[in-house]
């Protein structure tokens, strides 16, 4: 199982205390969300939806259910694909090409 | 069907020089709203989850020309990063991120040792995010550039 990247830099944090410890500085610094990363998918699908969807819909009454399901697609087309990569990555190569 | 109309190049320039400004001209200010929020949220988004590191035309040249898309506004935040954030290495005269010992003489622009550094560089997933982020918005603006020049048949509501 690969090192989490937190462990893989505490080395490197400790010996830049300095650094480490200085506030946070809104669109100048990252936000540390390296353990829940995957959740930034939902803003992302939402954004897209929102800008996709005001240039393609007519009837803008539409919009917001238009948005609505849009979002929902792509997170679970995404969830979909991140299963079958499980699936092919840990199941079925496995299954074809077993290790020796 | 709605809305079918022949090239526009006034809107063509507006919605390049601002996100959602070509529709505005063209009178449809809910959804020149709904677009500049989008985009400009998608794009200030990426800069919020990565930090300015996320915009470099330096450094990830390929991400930043889809980002360039945004339009005048991606290249102020470059440029405000190149000129304010970024360090100029006293051994090579190269400009560089600061590293995290490292100060900003704002004076010369140059690196100096023990100071605070101007920005955290991003690693990671959270700087591809970021950067995914900024990219998606310029893409999904040229969208709306070509849109705002060339209108669309847009899909007219179902009868009920």
């Amino acid at each position: 199982m690969p090192t989490p990247l937190p462990e893989l830099c505490a080395p490197l944090l400790a010996a830049v205390p300095a650094a480490v410890n200085l506030p946070w500085r809104p669109f100048i610094d990252p936000i540390d969300v390296h353990r829940a990363w995957y959740l930034l998918i939902v803003p992302l699908a939402l954004g897209i939806s929102i800008v996709y969807k005001a240039v393609r819909v007519g009837d803008m009454r539409q919009y917001p259910r238009q948005v609505a399901v849009m979002t929902v697609q792509i997170i679970g087309a995404m969830a979909l694909l991140g299963l079958a990569s499980y699936l092919l990555i840990e199941h079925i190569v496995p299954a074809i090409f077993p290790a020796r | 069907m709605t809305e079918s109309a022949a090239f526009r190049p006034l809107h063509l320039l507006a919605a390049i020089a601002f996100p959602g400004a070509g529709h505005a001209l063209a009178g449809d200010i809910r959804r020149a709203a709904l677009i500049c929020g989008g985009v400009l949220g998608l794009f200030f988004g990426g800069i919020f989850i990565g930090g300015i590191d996320v915009i470099d035309r330096r450094e990830d040249p390929v991400w930043f020309y889809g980002q360039a898309l945004v339009g005048p506004v991606a290249f102020a935040v470059d440029t405000l990063h190149q000129k304010r954030f970024k360090v100029i290495d006293p051994q090579t005269g190269a400009s560089r991120s600061a590293y995290p010992t490292e100060g900003r003489d704002p004076a010369t622009g140059r690196a100096v040792q023990g100071g605070t550094p101007p920005n955290q560089k991003s690693i990671g997933k959270v700087n591809e995010l970021g950067t995914l982020y900024a990219t998606l918005a310029g893409m999904l603006n040229l969208i709306v550039i070509i849109d705002a020049g060339f209108p669309s048949r847009r899909k007219a509501a179902a009868p009920s």
